[in-house]
């Protein structure tokens, strides 16, 4: 399955690819299924929202680092729980990959993603009321870099790389970490009440309630 | 509809990622290579073939619509001899003491004929036969008034324009080959193959002096310091001015090129800038490159140049220079070896090959070739954008209109730093070099110690090369490690530079290189390398 070691970690077949994306896929599956998150009307928007990232990531490939996938999975997460975003996590990177290049990194892109939604999970974009935080949202546009790079540069770990080259390969990396943050950031000003929007797309009617939070304004 | 426009808005952005040169048409010839720059002249194109025909094929001079690449008419040698490599030379309609001529194609061939052509129908306007021995004429012509000044295989001549007459005939003892020639105000000044260099008065007295143990295969250039020639020699060349050694260099020197006050070179190994003072002429920079033809210089809008340089290698492509340095490589879907140097006009430029393929790209009225270099509408809309961010950004924080302040805050933090970040990342990882020692390979030879060394991992066998110098960067080691490895690779230019798309066609999902074992963030051409670096190159 392994067939190398190249330096984004081990060089996987086709085989192991089908694999390693059969596996994800049907986690993405199975997480999509037994939600403990009991909400309603959730489906289309997430798939929605996936094509929208999975399609932006591949639009922007040419500019590193700039996409909305963060953001969104950020959203995702505080507003359908951990494992829904999971799902979507897993739904935009091995779509997305499929076009953009697939390989052992896709796992870690995986991880990290995941890492960021698990975050997001547990100290919500949103208030208490359900509303999106915009001041949160830019936050977390920030603090979810640094956790997201450290987790994929795992990646190009193999036996020959120390513990001071990995530091040395995340600070070169630093200005790409930059150019993700500044992505993060005029995603979440300028398309994080559309995402919510999108989000709250199937929220059932009795939960319609017109609420105003900063510039965001759900009907 | 304001976030669809926001996106179209980021969707501009992305020709910064690449920019690839568009080209209008191209045209074969079967019957041998380009080596000589292509003319443009008004409307026209008049490229020239030379060597490698057989049978009933024979070198030609073809006349092109620019912007259609229709065939205008073709001129072709019955009689010329291989290696036909003096370029073409059109002259404008004047009128001299020897008598008045309409515009003119002039080409001299390798039978040793020289043959005026009228550029408008490619009909024979006059011809002259000069002494052939072996081959005829290879050099570059010169102007000389109303007369064009031919160096010959063994001496020199000087036609009217007007109708051909042989106005003055001199010859040397010695045999020239690609031996252009100077004219200046003392008179001609011509090279020979054995490092001799003849001087020619007007009045045909002549001088000639012994240069050097070498073959100067290019015309002298004039400098306030005497004659400057790049001599060929069995070890390499020896730059000398005024007849002091000034310099050495690489194998096969390029005919050198004149700018001003400056003066660039090119052999085997180096692409040279020389910057003339008012004491002597200095090395002002050296890059490695292999170039062994000729060099064409192109004008831009803000009146800076570049200085334009065919790669004799298998990859060929065009380095693209400013006065002191590579500024980037130009390269087409055709490429392979080049010795002809690009032809350029306002409007369009044309590259031949030895592969005897000719591409005109013709920009539209309003792209001229000068706007394409020196004007992007991309880098426009981006830095207007900038600016009109910034100028939102003030206007809201004026307005004390924080939701719309942070909005514009955003979006000019965002074209800043995607302006930025090559510029930043290129310099970023100077501050955080690892020092980890290269793994030498107890198999290499101890005569490849402390030389450059580049091993290429293609489907898991490596290929290694060891013994190589005077590399700067690892585009220019890697391109000398496929060259002698024959190895082919394909280059793109994106958002970060250039990047390296393949060898042998191998794309897989990329290929990353290590230098003395560690790993850089910096593109190819950023990338300095060591007079000793290991360079290894692997699917990522």
């Amino acid at each position: 399955m392994l067939s190398g070691l190249g330096t984004h970690g081990p060089q996987v077949s086709s085989l192991g690819l089908l694999v390693i994306n059969s596996v994800l896929f049907a986690s993405a599956i199975w997480l999509l299924m037994r939600p403990k998150n009991q909400q309603k009307g959730w489906l289309w928007s997430l798939f929605l929202l996936a094509i929208i990232a999975s399609g932006s990531r591949i639009v922007l490939v040419g500019l590193p680092n700039i996409m909305p996938v963060t953001i969104l999975v950020i959203m995702v997460a505080s507003k359908y729980g951990l494992q829904r975003s999971i799902a979507f996590v897993i739904l935009v990177t091995v779509s997305s990959n499929a076009v953009l290049g697939d390989g052992w990194w896709t796992l870690f892109q995986v991880l990290a993603w995941s890492s960021v939604a698990g975050v997001s999970a547990v100290f919500s974009v949103h208030d208490d009321d359900g509303n999106l935080s915009m001041k949160r949202l830019s936050f977390a546009a920030i603090w979810s870099v640094p956790l997201f790079s450290m987790i994929v540069s795992l990646s190009i770990l193999d036996g020959s790389m120390s513990t001071l080259e990995y530091v040395l390969y995340l600070f070169n990396g630093i200005p790409f970490d930059a150019l993700h943050m500044m992505g993060n950031m005029f995603f979440a000003v300028w398309c994080g009440a559309w995402f919510e929007q999108i989000l709250s797309l199937q929220t059932p009617s009795q939960q319609r309630i017109v609420r105003e939070d900063q510039h965001v304004s759900i009907v | 509809m304001k976030r669809v426009v926001l996106l179209s808005l980021l969707l501009f952005l992305l020709p910064f990622a690449k920019a690839e040169s568009n080209h209008s048409w191209e045209h074969e010839f079967e019957n041998g290579y380009i080596t000589t720059q292509p003319l443009l002249v008004e409307d026209s194109v008049f490229v020239r073939t030379s060597g490698f025909w057989m049978g009933d094929e024979r070198p030609q001079v073809s006349a092109f619509e620019i912007s259609s690449g229709d065939e205008l008419w073709t001129y072709r040698s019955e009689t010329t001899l291989q290696h036909d490599m003096s370029p073409l030379m059109f002259v404008e309609a004047g009128s001299g003491v020897c008598g008045v001529w309409q515009d003119v194609l002039i080409v001299a061939w390798a039978d040793g004929k020289v043959t005026a052509l009228n550029p408008s129908n490619g009909e024979l306007v006059w011809e002259q036969q000069t002494e052939v021995n072996v081959l005829g004429i290879t050099g570059k012509l010169g102007i000389d008034g109303d007369r064009v000044v031919v160096p010959t295989r063994q001496g020199l001549s000087t036609f009217c324009l007007d109708d051909g007459a042989q106005l003055l005939r001199v010859e040397f003892e010695e045999m020239g080959w690609r031996n252009g020639v100077l004219v200046s105000e003392s008179g001609y000044h011509v090279g020979t193959e054995v490092g001799v260099l003849y001087s020619v008065n007007r009045d045909g007295t002549m001088t000639n002096s012994s240069i050097g143990d070498g073959k100067i295969r290019h015309a002298p250039i004039e400098t306030q310091h005497g004659l400057l020639i790049h001599l060929q020699t069995a070890t390499g060349s020896v730059l000398y001015l005024n007849n002091s050694i000034i310099g050495n260099y690489g194998f096969s020197p390029a005919i050198p090129l004149q700018f001003e006050d400056h003066i660039f070179l090119a052999t085997s190994n180096e692409w040279v800038s020389l910057s003339c003072n008012n004491i002597t002429c200095l090395e002002e920079s050296r890059s490695s490159f292999h170039s062994n033809g000729e060099m064409s210089m192109r004008t831009l809008m803000n009146d800076s140049i570049e200085i334009w340089v065919p790669s004799n290698t298998p990859n060929g492509g065009w380095g693209v220079f400013n006065r002191t340095s590579l500024q980037r490589m130009h390269t087409t879907s055709f490429d392979s070896y080049t010795t002809a140097a690009p032809g350029f006009s306002s409007t369009a430029m044309a590259l031949g090959n030895d592969m005897g393929l000719l591409q005109v790209t013709v920009f539209d009225s309003d792209e001229t070739i000068e706007q394409e270099s020196t004007f992007s509408l991309t880098e426009a809309l981006h830095y207007v954008l900038l600016l009109l961010s910034y100028l939102l950004c003030c206007l809201f924080f004026a307005t004390d209109n924080k939701p719309k302040l942070w909005k514009a805050l955003t979006l000019f933090l965002l074209l800043f730093t995607v302006a930025a970040v090559p510029e930043i990342s290129a310099k970023w990882p100077t501050l955080a070099e690892s020092d980890t020692e290269a793994a030498w390979d107890i198999e290499w030879p101890e005569e490849w110690r402390d030389t450059q060394i580049v091993v290429i991992e293609i489907d898991g066998t490596e290929n290694v090369i060891g013994g190589l110098s005077g590399h700067s960067n690892v585009y220019e080691l890697t391109q000398a490690a496929t060259l002698s490895l024959g190895i082919s690779t394909e280059y793109e230019d994106q958002y970060l530079g250039l990047y390296l798309l393949s060898f042998n066609g191998t794309e897989g999902d990329g290929w990353e290189f290590t230098i003395d074992g560690s790993r850089s963030n910096t593109g190819i051409v950023d990338t300095t390398i060591d007079s000793d670096s290991i360079l290894r190159w692997r699917p990522a």
